[in-house]
This record gives C-alpha cells, structure tokens and sequence, in this order.
C-alpha cells in the first residue's frame, strides 16, 4: 500500500516536500517496526501509525453530496485506525456555493493549513492551481496506483481533474459526479385522466418513462409542461434555475445554446467576442425566458434550494435539477412517485441534440499541508474510491463517477436518479465550461447579464450578449490570456 | 379625556407591534416544522414545537463553538477598545493635544467606510503576517473598529464633566492615576456603559469581517446564519428561524435594560438625552 | 422626556499639552498603536495596491499599472457610476423616507411619557435595529417569497395580484430599500424623540397660549431647536446607508440583473470573490474619498452646533 512512497531519505536540511514525507516514512518504518500486523493483508508498518491526526474537510454547505462526505469520513476513521494504525477525527466547514470559493481563497492565500482538503467546484481548478494553493496530483496519482481509476468517461477527467483545458496536468479528483436531470411526478403522469386529456389535445401519447423522456424535444415536452401547468390549482408545469447567485442561470441556460450548436469561448485563444454573442445563443436565451410561462412565480430568482422547495411542496410537475440533490428532491412521501428522466433534446427530428451542464465537484488538496496531513489525505482519497466505499456513497445517495461502479448492473436499481445520472454522464451529452483563473469574475459578469434579461430588465439578448462577451473577453485580456476587445466594444453596457 | 388617552396608547402600542410583527414572525416560525412554516395561508394557530431548538444543538457540532465565539469576541474586543479609548478619550479632553481635531476626525471616517474597503487592506496584512482565524488577531482588529465610536462617546461626556474635579484631585496630592479612574471615571459611568453596548451589538451581529479574516476557529453565529441557509432539503427555515430567535434575545434584552442609554450609543455620543 | 442636547456648549479651558507630554502619550499611545497598525499601515497598503494590478489567484506578484485601475474606474469598467448612482438613490430615498416616517411617528410618540408599558414598546419599536441584519436579510427574503412567504399571501388574501418582489427587476430595488427603512426608521423617531425634548418648554407653552397653528409651531419652535439633532440624525443615517451590505447579500446578492448592486456589494464581489485586488483597492480609495466628504460635512454641522450653543 505505501510500498511506492517509502525510500530511503536523503540528507540534507532544505528538502522538498515529497522528500520530507518520504524521510518521515522512513523514519517511521525504521523506529516503530511493524507494531501493527493487519489480520488480512501483511503490509509495512504505516509511518503514521500511532499517532493522532486531526483532519479538516471544507465542503459546501447545504449540498448534499458534499456533506454525506462529511458524514462518511467517520468510516474512513475506522478504516485507518483498522488499516493503518493511526487515530484520525474530522472537523468540517462549510460554506454555500456562492461563497466557498472566498472561503477556501481567503484562507488558502495565507499558506493556511486550516483546511487539509476542500471540496472545490471544478470551474475553479485553475483559480486554486494557477497561485499553487492546491497539489498537482500527477505524481501522487502515479505513486498510487489506488488513485489510477478507470472514469466512466472523459467527462469527467475534463471536468474535476485537468487543468488547463486540454492539458495533461491533474488537480482534483471526482467527489461526486453531477449532471442535469429532469425530475417528473410519476403519480401524474400514470393518471389515465390526463393521458386521454394529453392524447385528445396533442395527438400524441403522454410521455410516461424513462425512453420516452430520452427521445423527447423540448417542442414535445412543452406540450407536456403546459399541459400540467395550472396557476388556478397552483401547479405549474416546470421549474428551472434563473437565479442571479452564482452560476445558476448559466448552467441552465447553456444547454439551450450548446444543445443548438452555440459556443461560450475559444479555450486556446481566449476569444470571446463572436462565439458567445452569437444568432444561436441569442435565440437559446429568448427560448429560457419563454419557459417561464410555464413555472411559479418567483423563478427568476429559483437556485437549487427554491426548486427543492417548490418541488417537494408539490406545486410543480417537472423540474430540471442536479442529479445530485436527488435524495432531497424524492422526500419519504415522494418516494415511488417520481421519475428520473434525461432533460429533453433540442432541436427537431434527426439534428436534435442534448448537451447539458457538468455539476458535481471535485476534491482538492492544500499544498500547504504538512507531510502528516498530505499523508492522511491521500490515505483518505484511496479509501473514498475503493469499490465498497463507492457503493456506499451511492447507496446513500451519492454519485460516484469510476466506471466500475456506475458499469455494475445493480448500479441503476441503487437510486432512482442513477440510470438519468449515468446517461448524462455519457461523452457528449454533458461538458464544463472554463476553467480559468478568472473564472469567478467572467461568471459574475454573465450572471448579472443573464439575470437582467430573465426579468426583463433588457429585451435585447443580442446587445446583453455583446457586453457578456466585452467584458469577459476584457477580463482575459487584462491578463493576456486573450487578444485585446475589437472596437465593436467599445458601446456595450448592461 | 382618559378614553382619549386610551385611544392614543392603543395606537402607539398597534405602531410598536407592527414594527415589530416581522421579528415576531420570525420568532413564531422558530416554533413551527418545516410544513408549518412553508404553508400557504400561513398560520398563526399551529402546534409549537422545540424541535428546532433541540436541532441546533444535536445537528449543528458546531453550535457551541459558534456561540461561544460570538460572546468572546464581542465581550473581549469591546472591553479592550473602551479600556484604551477611555484614556484616549481623557487626554484629548484635558490636554487638547495638537491634531486632536484632526484624529477625532480620522477615527470617525473609518467607522464611516463601507466594510469591504475597510476589511481589503486588513485581509492582505493578515494574509501575509498568517494572523487570520486567529481569536486575538480579529479581537484586536474588533476593538480597532470599536475605538472611534468610544473614543467619541467618551470624549463628549468627560468634556462634560468639570476640569474641577481633576484639579482638587491633583491639589489634594492625588496621582493621575487616582484622578483618572478614581475621580473622573465614575462620572462618565453612563458613557462607558453607552459605548460598551453599543459596540457590543455592533460586533454581536458582524458578519463579513468575521466571514473574510475569521475562520474555522473564530466562526460566529452571524456567520452560521449565512452559510447554514442552505441545508440538504433546500432553504434551512427552521434553522434559521431558530437561531434567529436565539440570538436576537441579548441584543433586546440590552436595549429594553439600557434604554436611556440607546441615543447616545448610536449618535456615538453626539446627542445625549433619554427618550 | 428629558433629553437635552450636548452638554460641551462650553469646553474646558485649554491646558497646555506640553507640560503633560509623558502623561499624554502614555494615555494616547494603545489607541495610537491601534490605529497605526490596523489603519494606517492598511489604508497605505491599500492606496498602494490601487497602482498595481494584483489578482490574488493569478499566483503572479503585483505588477505596477499607475493610474490605469483609477482610469478604468473613472471610464465605467464594471459599471462603476451606476454602482454609485444607485447607492445615492438608495441612500437619498431611503433617508427621506426615514425622515418623513421617523419624524411623523417621533411626534406621534411625544406625548406617551405615560403610556403603559412604554419601554417595552419602545423596545418592540427599536428592536429591528439590533437585529443581526443577515439574518434579517435572510428571513425576508421569505417573507417576500412569491410561493410561500406570508406578504403575498397578505397581499392575494385582500385580492391584489402576486408580486415577486425580489425577482422582479421593477421592485426589487424597492423591496431592498422598503426593509432598510424598516430598519431604521426607529432610529429617525429615536432621534426626533432627542430633538423634541430639547425644545425649551417654556417657549412650547408660549406658543400654546398663542395659539399658533401646529404647522407654524412645527416650524417655528420644533425646528428651530431640534434641527441640528434631525440634522446628525440624517447625516449618521447617509453614511451607514452608504455602507449597506449584510442586507442586500442574503436577499438579492445585487441581482436581478445589477438592480440591487450598491457600491459595498461590488466592492465585496469584485475584492472577495474575484480577488482582483489591484482594481478594488482603487474601487477602495474612491469610497474612501466619499467618506471623508461625508465625514467632514457631519463635523460641519457639529461644529455649527456648538459655535450656535
């Protein structure tokens, strides 16, 4: 198990960090010997074993994925004091998406240790790689064949683990995995009722599982949103996310424009000003804004919390939301009466196409941790990817993300949302957006953009487009990671 | 006339209770479930519950710890700045050294700044000194930001107390020591109970320099409250309404036993009077 | 009710400072100490900083820009002026109706020296002002809540249409203010309170047995005295208005849109968010001139105050 890690030290007063941790485990194997002989697999003695190690985890508050990780962590406890002879206890903080990001920055630009390892979203790789406050996991990955995991696709090496895009560098590994996924009340839909109401009116059968939901356009699923939306009775059709906080309403305005055939960048030139403002993604904002005839009041301002509410409240019949919060959306009086489908197509007949937003967040390691905490850690990352650990995660309701669980057949039948999760996570159907460094600001500035469009403050998607574009493109610029703004620009404003 | 005056309190009691229903409706919702609190119409008659009270202290570990914070930081800081700001205060008094103007002036506009300005420049020191999440790196920079509002309060009622005192305290061989906390001291009591509070509830209810220079160690509930909105099953109302309820108790219960004291605390000694 | 207003009309007489020197720095020196190390060495970081271009996740060391964060300011990157323009509707409209509000409940309140329980409605009265403004932020935004929050119940219970008011670009501004007034508005009657007690009620009794109308007493009497305490009263109340933060962050973050975007929630994004540190420090310096401007217009009028007794 740490066969790779332990060679002899060299001398020397100045040593790397790698060094050190390898000096430290020397030392441990030399001086403690083997105090502790495993009942199943003889090892070498862990340099660790012994002692007493207090771990801390930052993860997002309010997320479920993240804290069944905390809750989890307990088990890792166990495992190590069983595994590798040592002590170790966990503290936990928290903060909310829009704000962990400060969180995790604020503490990491003091070379603080205050948080061994932090639960990161992945568009900022590059913001906590690019000043060094996280470890470039090539090499451990490389010491550790544990951590060598065959992904269930691409997807997911592109969108928790590489930075820069298209490079080799790895920085993260999946903590879970998260797509889009369109939750519908299965109760309603097996209503005979309305199926002849939905039959007498389209022409067309109610679309009632899991294949006709993956086969459906967004053009047929509005016939089925409109058909439940009923404002008297206070249901409405579906629900989205429009909210100005964070990336909501990018995530979920960008399958309207990727699914069509629109682009947010040019990853190698940083080229902004005429791929984002473009016909196409013009017409995928106007299309969002129209869905909300068919959603409650309020949903221009619906994140991830507001759809749960609304939706376990059963005032909506659909709603588009992140695989991951499943476990909250399907409450005990909920259970048996949702169906977990693939977000519809976009797009007609054979063109029509899905692209949907990556979610789900990566784990990250401080760099400044010092060799017993870096040493936890890893232990800690082998453990969350052992196969029972995964099954474990999913079956409490998580979304692990290596093939071999998601491969297994029993995979589907763990949670309700496994099989839609699984689908979405197929090449193709989802990606991330940037990665850069200045991700925080370009998203800031899209988020009030797109906000002001969704309520109405701007009718023009074309001239909010052209100051997105402006103004991101100026923010790589500023940094030269793009080419200086053309003139058009020069006009722009919100 | 009495049912006159009747009609007058009535009417003064409806204005205090509607300023106050959104507080009471807060308070109503910390005893209500979750159903309860998201029902439409809302209720007013429900089954009260403590369930939410028990929560905080068995689902959130790290409850005490926040609590225990908040009194700490704010009791330690404010005890610090109104200490060193009642000397302060004393010399610019009596002694009108040169630039007193000029210093009075300068605390008051950093009181003046909007948080983030003032807490930028604090953050880049204290990333670089590795003073952040540290209890006595944020008590000292609470006293910082309680200092001008005590020094100002301080300044206004030691101006009114007469220069006699100190000087039959100095002719009968009395130390400035003596002077100082012996004599003069005790008649600024309102003063420093005035600066005391106020700074106190200030630094009770802070939020964002807690959030950007504080951390895992030094979190307060101001900060609970903005990171524990969300919780698994989406908005966290009952925690929220629950902790709300909690925290807003010591502020009330100060400004209902210092009420006399309410104006000059947030005029900072400007205007003085009871109401 | 007996307020009066500032006792110091007569300073004590001037002592030489010199003569005390040890004495003086002893008892200035912790809160200079203080000040130079949380204040002056910041603010010189601060103003510093404003030259360079500094991105804190950039991992690269600041590099000198002169005068280029300040211009791009001034040329309105990041929509700059409507920041501005924004907070000063914010603040200009929310202080008048503090004002209006305070003043008129002020002297609602004059006469309840008798009521029943009068410090415990008092207390109810000013409680929103020591509430932890997060968590006011945070419990109206249910209360606005379009699906479940008890206003739009109120408001479909009496037959109006629903409002998504902090969703609606049209009243989200609004919202955020109409809670900021709710806030302070006790602080207005709190200070109306002060400048009502200081009326010599000698010259009320005069104006009593003249029978002046209550609008000429109001202003004959009533302001003339009490104005300078209205006067600090408004003035404390636009500088912390200008300040709004904590309320506006749990409630909108500044959006929809930019609607409820003042200075201090684009200040806060742009330094703790996106860590462009160079930029806000600039972003910093120009508050910070605003601040001074405001600071020196309330010694102003404090000065006049006691140069008029």
């Amino acid at each position: 198990m740490t066969r790779s890690i332990i060679r002899p030290a060299k001398p020397g007063l100045v040593l790397p960090r790698r060094r050190l941790l390898q000096g430290a485990a020397a030392f441990g194997a030399a001086t403690l010997g083997a105090p502790f002989v495993n009942r199943l697999q003889a090892q070498e003695a862990h340099p660790l074993a012994g002692q007493s190690i207090q771990m801390s985890i930052l993860g997002i508050a309010g997320w479920l994925p993240s804290s069944l990780g905390v809750q989890m962590s307990p088990l890792f406890a166990d495992y190590a004091k069983e595994q590798y002879g040592y002590d170790v206890s966990f503290t936990f903080a928290e903060a909310p998406f829009a704000d962990l990001f400060q969180k995790a920055a604020t503490s990491l630009a003091t070379r603080s240790q205050e948080y061994n390892i932090i639960i990161s979203d992945s568009q900022w790789l590059g913001a906590l790689a690019q000043p060094g406050w996280i470890v470039q996991l090539n090499d451990i990955i490389a010491q550790n064949p544990e951590l060598d995991i065959e992904w269930y696709s691409d997807i997911v090496v592109d969108t928790y683990m590489r930075y820069p895009d298209g490079s080799d560098q790895l920085w993260g590994l999946p903590q879970e995995g998260d797509t889009i996924a369109l939750f519908l009340r299965q109760d309603m839909l097996d209503d005979p009722a309305e199926q002849e109401a939905f039959q007498a009116a389209h022409g067309m059968p109610l679309p009632r599982t899991f294949e006709d939901y993956e086969n459906l356009t967004m053009a047929e699923f509005e016939k089925v949103a409109a058909h439940f939306n009923r404002p008297d009775q206070n249901l409405y059709g579906t629900a989205m996310q429009y909210s100005r906080v964070y990336d909501f309403v990018s995530c979920y305005l960008y399958p309207f424009m990727w699914s069509q055939g629109g682009d947010i960048w040019n990853p190698e030139t940083g080229e902004v000003v005429g791929i984002l403002n473009s016909d196409i993604n013009a017409r995928a904002m106007e299309q969002m804004r129209d869905w909300l005839r068919y959603q409650p009041p309020g949903a221009t301002n619906f994140g991830i919390a507001e759809i749960i509410d609304v939706f376990t409240q059963g005032r909506v019949f659909s709603s588009f939301q992140w695989a991951a919060v499943g476990l909250s959306m399907i409450t005990p009086e909920l259970e048996g009466k949702v169906l977990v489908a693939p977000p519809p197509k976009h797009g007609e007949g054979e063109a029509a196409r899905r692209v949907y937003t990556m979610g789900g967040q990566p784990w990250v390691l401080n760099a400044y941790n010092d060799d017993a905490h870096m040493r936890v850690a890893i232990d800690f990352l082998k453990w969350w990817y052992k196969p029972e650990t995964a099954l474990e995660f999913a079956r409490r309701g998580g979304n692990p993300a290596d093939a071999a669980t998601l491969n297994d057949p029993g995979f589907d039948a763990i949670n309700p949302w496994n099989r839609a999760y699984k689908y979405m996570l197929t090449e193709g159907r989802s990606r991330d957006f940037w990665h850069h460094p200045k991700y925080a600001e370009m998203l800031a500035v899209q988020q009030e953009g797109f906000s002001a469009f969704m309520t109405g403050q701007s009718d023009d998607a074309m001239g909010v487009l052209d100051y997105i574009a402006c103004a991101q493109q100026q923010i790589l610029a500023d940094v030269g990671d793009a080419p200086e703004v053309p003139s058009m620009c020069y006009g722009t404003s919100l | 006339m009495s049912w006159r005056r009747s009609l007058y309190h009535t009417l003064l009691w409806a204005v205090a209770l509607l300023w106050f229903a959104p507080v009471a409706w807060i308070i109503l919702s910390a005893f209500k479930t979750r159903e309860d609190i998201l029902a439409t119409p809302p209720k007013l008659i429900f089954t009260p519950t403590l369930q939410n009270f028990v929560d905080l202290f068995n689902r959130n570990t790290s409850f005490t710890t926040q609590f225990l914070n908040s009194i700490v930081l704010s009791v330690t800081s404010v005890v610090i700045a109104v200490a060193v700001s009642f000397l302060a205060a004393y010399a610019f008094s009596r002694f009108k050294p040169r630039g007193t103007n000029f210093l009075m002036f300068l605390l008051l506009s950093v009181r003046m700044l909007p948080g983030p300005a003032v807490i930028l420049p604090i953050f880049l020191m204290y990333a670089a000194f590795g003073w952040k999440d540290s209890h006595v790196a944020l008590v000292l920079f609470y006293a910082m930001f309680s200092i001008p509002f005590s020094v100002w309060i301080l300044k206004g009622f030691l101006d009114g107390v007469s220069i006699r005192y100190d000087e039959t305290g100095r002719v009968n061989g009395g130390s400035w020591a003596h002077v100082i906390f012996r004599v003069v001291l005790p008649q600024v009591k309102p003063g420093l109970i005035a600066a005391f509070i106020f700074n106190l509830i200030f630094v009770w209810n802070e939020f964002l320099f807690n959030f950007v220079i504080g951390g895992v160690r030094t979190q307060n509930i101001p900060y609970a409250l903005a990171v524990g909105t969300y919780s698994d099953g989406g908005l966290n109302w009952t925690f929220i309404a629950a902790l709300t309820t909690i925290y807003l108790v010591p502020p009330v219960l100060a400004i209902y036993a210092f009420q006399k004291y309410l104006l000059v605390g947030m005029t900072f000694g400007t205007v003085r009077g009871e109401v | 009710m007996a307020a009066l207003a500032d006792t110091a009309a007569l300073p004590p007489p001037r002592r030489r400072a010199d003569s005390h020197r040890g004495l003086v720095f002893v008892l200035l020196a912790p809160v200079l100490a203080f000040f130079v190390v949380f204040n002056t060495i910041p603010l010189l970081w601060l103003l510093g900083l404003s030259f360079h271009s500094f991105s804190l996740t950039s991992g690269q060391p600041p590099e000198f820009v002169g005068f280029r964060n300040y211009v791009q300011l001034w040329m309105g990157r990041n929509n700059f002026w409507g920041d501005l323009q924004r907070t000063f509707t914010f603040v200009g409209v929310g202080v008048t109706i503090q004002t209006l509000l305070g003043v008129g409940l002020g002297l609602l309140f004059w006469g309840s020296r008798t009521m029943p329980g009068r410090r415990l409605a008092l207390t109810l009265l000013f409680a929103p002002m020591v509430l932890t403004p997060v968590a006011t932020g945070t419990f109206f935004r249910f209360i606005y809540d379009p699906n479940f929050g008890a206003l739009n119940q109120i408001l479909l219970g009496l037959g109006l249409p629903m409002v998504d008011f902090l969703g609606n670009p049209r009243t989200a501004f609004w919202a955020v203010l109409a809670v900021d007034c709710w806030m302070w508005t006790p602080f207005m009657i709190l200070m109306t309170l002060a400048a009502l007690g200081s009326v010599p009620r000698a010259e009320l009794e005069a104006a009593e047995i003249d029978r002046l109308p209550f609008r000429k007493r109001f202003t004959l009497v009533i302001l003339h005295h009490g104005k300078f305490i209205l006067m600090l009263g408004i003035l404390l109340r636009t500088i912390d208005s200008f300040k709004t933060l904590d309320l506006i962050i749990p409630m909108t973050k500044g959006g929809p849109g930019q609607q409820t975007r003042l200075v201090a929630v684009e200040l806060n994004k742009q330094a703790f968010e996106s860590f462009n540190m160079g930029f806000s420090s600039a972003y910093a310096v120009y508050l910070l001139l605003v601040s001074i401007a405001m600071t020196s217009i309330f010694i102003f009028v404090l000065n006049l105050r006691r140069r008029r007794g």
